[in-house]
């Protein structure tokens, strides 16, 4: 929880410690004939525990590094690596169960699966595991909606919520396999103030209680207020860390 | 565990997403379940159509096998093909070898020969008969007779009178019509008969009949020439073997008579009276397919064609009859009082004009009335059981070959009495049917012999025909006539003589009788063959086909559906085209399930990039796609077939109605009572949805193929 003391060339050079770690991370897109550079041979390194916001205007490349970091995109060059070991050259099959066993995602349209309850969008990570039997589940998810605050939601229709308690719904889903990493998108933009104030306050209250790692973009100075450390980019480019 | 309850999960967002996407739910499942009635429908249909056809033409005509000889042309057509009855359907010389070899086999239970050929029933007109008679009286000598019939030729010249005035409205100015009214009005003039009514002898009266058949006869026009298709067979074989076969009137043919035994539809549909046909047809449409007269285009013409045949109840009536006719008419309401002219004949007609107008008001009533009243008094068909007829064949050497028969009895085909296409088949004895098909037998050539030994014809040779017939050395003086009926030889040699033969009028005089071990062996067209296991059919033709090749016999052996010609080929041909519109319907279904299945990736993109951006392989999005295309499949091809086995199980009670001819022959019967064909109930649902399924993988896997990526587009 030291990382703004420590700065990230220091973290960057003791990969041992780092939840995640990116090195020289370029990502090219194709655009018509030419090419965008969203993010420009970034390196970062985030420790476990750490609550970091991803700061920047729109298309500084915030959502990049985190498709990078989630699995759900890879580098164009340099290499990102999930608790030590590295992404690159993973099959898709690979990928994919990391993301379920590793990592936790929180979108900023909440994506919950529109024809599942609260409780089935909840479990269907635990289902996709198939590691706990039905009881389990059951009071895995149920602990984790009344820590959110949806205890008497639970048989609801995501359609049947206001925005602040989908995104409840879509933090708990995340956290439901104990990943390591969560990863937020935007997590307050479809919000309030309040409510996206009230989502950040409960972010980071599971931060501190499961010492889950989280890392989560935004734009809004209030949010990044909350954050342990800020990590500022500006067309690709770390500009701070 | 895990696959249970991903799959119980998979299930769960099937359900749902099918639900949340009612309207391409639907489209899907409708033309699932369409597709799945139509087949179960059309193929448990076609399966009773199929059975109840088969017992049709098994069970009246083909037998289970019929076999055919090598060297024919054409194929047979039992039942009707492009050449009814005059197919070259080739021909056995002698059948029993082909019989010995066949009746060997363990599933043969009785081999049938017999022959389908076509002939013309020759028939005059009521003009003629009554000349024939008036003929027959003058050469009697007795008085009375003739005075009776000559009232009788009066009162048809009466008749015809009033025709000729009636096709003068419509060809008027014709200069041949005018001759002709005036022929028939000079014979209508008193005294015209008198010469006749002093009984002359038959030479003095010649001229004046000759007069009357060559020159008044024709005016009252030919009788439409009917064509006779017709069955020849060993009659005490067929009666044995075909259970369709049922006597409706008269006796039965007995093996060993000459004769023929008339089907009862021919004799209903052409033999009849015309105004009682009409009258029938009229019956038939209005009270048992239930459709009036009034606004139907074809009742109206039939009921307006009805009064037009006063004159075919006219015609018939001698002067007593047809007065007291006139006065039941009368008692009945119809006096005839707008009649054209003065006379009974006139006033008879227009009785009957009157009464032959019906509606749906009268129909019933009037129809009745014919049948207690007028029927009685005419000769409602013009050819009863007991009576001796003529037909006329062309022989296969191309000469008509002449022959009396004595038509001992009207026959059915049980369940399809009503079908023109079984109706159409008459039944004679294999010996006349020989003769017809112009084989010389036994009687025939001793015939021929005691014609040639009466007339003196020497064999004349067709080098020395010339000379022989008209030059100096000849002395025979030859008649001409337009009716041959000499006998005609099959052999080459034979028709040289027949050319001479030709020109004799002979009227054959042929015992009633033959010897039934003729029929035992000799010429056939072909032959059915029954079997006690049907199940066993294909397989005892690849072997009958084997022995008869084995033994040097040279045959085809042919199933039933293919022996009765383009009907039996109806199954098929109609489950060929069920099978098309299926298949297209399957298409469509295809096409609508993929398509919606890529257009449903782009409206759900978002939702398959969170699956699999929070862990669901690819797996997953392709099974659950699979699983919505599935479930939608199975419910849709389901409802279809239990809307089907609804329909059948309903038809089943209450029968599918005979609409048409062809239809009663397929239905065997005037109704077809279907059932549900169960393996197809449950085996085409099933299949529709497996295969539905099976074929959206390619755009399931389009699906799969979103990257979790997607998931991080903001929604627009």
């Amino acid at each position: 929880m030291d990382a703004l003391a420590t700065g990230s060339e220091k973290r960057n050079e003791t990969p041992g410690h780092a939840a995640i770690r990116l090195v020289d991370v370029t990502k090219v897109y194709p655009l018509g004939k030419t090419e965008v550079r969203a993010v420009k041979g970034v390196s970062l390194s985030f420790d476990t525990g750490e609550f970091t916001s991803i700061a920047g205007p729109s298309g500084c490349g915030k959502s990049t590094i985190l498709n990078l970091i989630g699995c759900m995109d890879t580098p164009t060059s340099g290499e990102v690596y999930l608790g030590g070991e590295p992404v690159s050259g993973l099959s898709d099959k690979e990928l994919t169960s990391t993301r379920l066993e590793k990592l936790g995602f929180i979108f900023q349209s909440f994506n919950l699966i529109p024809v599942l309850t609260v409780f089935q969008n909840v479990e269907f990570p635990l289902l996709l595991q198939g590691r706990l039997g039905a009881a389990e589940r059951k009071a895995r998810v149920e602990e984790l909606l009344t820590e959110v605050g949806l205890q008497d939601q639970m048989r609801h229709k995501s359609n049947e919520l206001s925005g602040g308690q989908r995104q409840r719904v879509a933090i708990a889903r995340a956290l439901v396999t104990s990943p390591r990493i969560v990863l937020a998108d935007e997590p307050t933009a479809n919000l309030d103030s309040a409510t996206g104030e009230r989502i950040i306050d409960l972010m980071q209250k599971i931060n501190v209680t499961h010492g889950t790692t989280f890392l989560f973009s935004t734009h809004d100075p209030q949010v990044m207020h909350h954050a342990t450390r800020v990590v500022r980019l500006k067309d690709g480019l770390v500009v701070e860390a | 565990m895990k696959s249970a309850e991903v799959a119980s999960l998979l299930f769960q967002v099937a359900l749902r997403n099918l639900w949340l996407y009612k309207v391409k739910t639907l489209v899907i499942g409708a033309l699932l379940a369409a597709g799945s009635f139509l087949a179960i429908v059309g193929l448990s249909l076609l399966s009773n159509v199929e059975k109840s056809m088969r017992e049709s033409i098994i069970e009246s005509v083909a037998g289970h096998l019929q076999i055919q000889s090598m060297k024919a042309k054409d194929s047979l057509a039992l039942f009707g093909g492009e050449f009814f009855g005059r197919a070259d359907v080739g021909s056995f010389a002698d059948f029993a070898p082909y019989r010995d070899v066949i009746l060997k086999h363990p599933n043969v239970d009785a081999f049938v020969p017999m022959g389908l050929d076509i002939a013309i029933l020759g028939r005059g007109n009521e003009m003629d008969d009554v000349l024939d008679a008036l003929r027959a009286g003058i050469a009697t000598g007795d008085k009375r007779l003739v005075r009776d019939r000559v009232d009788a030729v009066v009162f048809q010249l009466g008749q015809l009178s009033l025709e000729l005035a009636e096709r003068r409205k419509i060809s008027a100015g014709d200069a041949d019509a005018a001759a002709q009214e005036a022929d028939v009005e000079r014979m209508l003039a008193p005294g015209a008969f008198d010469d006749l009514l002093s009984v002359p002898s038959e030479r003095e009266a010649e001229p004046f009949l000759q007069f009357l058949e060559t020159k008044i006869a024709p005016l009252s026009g030919e009788k439409m020439p009917i064509y006779l298709g017709y069955l020849g067979t060993d009659m005490g074989l067929y009666t044995a073997n075909f259970k369709k076969y049922r006597i409706v009137e008269g006796e039965g043919l007995p093996q060993g008579e000459r004769g023929i035994m008339l089907s009862q539809k021919i004799r209903e549909t052409q033999l009849k009276n015309l105004a009682a046909r009409l009258f029938d047809k009229l019956d038939k449409r209005v009270n048992k397919s239930g459709v009036r007269i009034a606004g139907d285009a074809e009742n109206e013409r039939t009921a307006a064609d009805l009064p037009r045949q006063y004159s075919t109840i006219v015609g018939q009536l001698d002067r007593a009859r047809a007065a007291a006719l006139s006065e039941k008419l009368s008692v009945a309401g119809f006096r005839g009082e707008d009649a054209p002219g003065s006379g009974d004949v006139a006033k008879l007609g227009a009785q009957l004009k009157a009464f032959l107008t019906v509606n749906d008001e009268n129909l019933n009533e009037r129809r009745t009335w014919f049948y207690a009243n007028v029927a009685p008094l005419i000769r409602l068909y013009q050819i009863n059981a007991g009576e001796t007829v003529t037909l006329r064949s062309y022989t296969r050497s191309g000469y008509i070959k002449s022959l009396p028969m004595k038509v001992h009895g009207i026959f059915s085909f049980e369940g399809i009495e009503d079908s023109d296409l079984a109706g159409a088949t008459n039944i004679i004895d294999l010996v006349s049917f020989r003769e017809l098909y112009g084989q010389m037998n036994a009687a025939s050539r001793a015939e021929l012999e005691a014609m040639r030994a009466q007339v003196g014809v020497k064999d004349v040779s067709a080098e020395t025909a010339e000379d022989a017939l008209f030059g100096s050395g000849s002395s025979g003086s030859v008649e001409s006539s337009s009716a041959a009926t000499s006998e005609v030889p099959a052999s080459p040699s034979d028709v040289e003589k027949g050319d001479v033969l030709k020109t004799l009028v002979v009227k054959p005089v042929l015992p009633t009788s033959f010897n039934p071990e003729e029929v035992r062996s000799g010429l056939a067209l072909n032959a059915a063959i029954k079997l006690k296991d049907f199940s066993k059919l294909e397989k005892t033709r690849e072997e009958l086909t084997l022995a008869l090749k084995s033994a040097g016999l040279e045959a085809k052996v042919i199933d039933w559906q293919t022996a009765s010609g383009l009907v039996g080929q109806f199954v098929n041909i109609t489950r060929g085209v069920l099978i098309f519109a299926i298949v297209i319907i399957f298409v469509v279904a295809l096409v609508i399930i993929n398509n919606s299945i890529i257009v449903g990736t782009f409206n759900r993109i978002q939702e398959i990039g969170t699956m699999r951006a929070i862990g669901a392989q690819r797996s997953f999005v392709l099974n659950l796609f699979l699983a919505e295309t599935g479930i939608t499949s199975l419910i849709g091809a389901f409802l279809g077939a239990a809307g089907a086995v609804v329909l059948l199980v309903s038809l089943s009670r209450v029968g599918i109605p005979a609409t048409s001819d062809i239809v009663t022959f397929l239905f065997s019967g005037p109704r077809l009572f279907p059932s549900v064909r169960w393996p197809v109930a449950v085996g085409a649902p099933v299949a529709m949805a497996v295969m539905a399924t099976l074929t959206s993988v390619y755009a399931a896997r389009h699906a799969a193929k979103v990257q979790p990526v997607e998931a991080m587009q903001e929604k627009e």
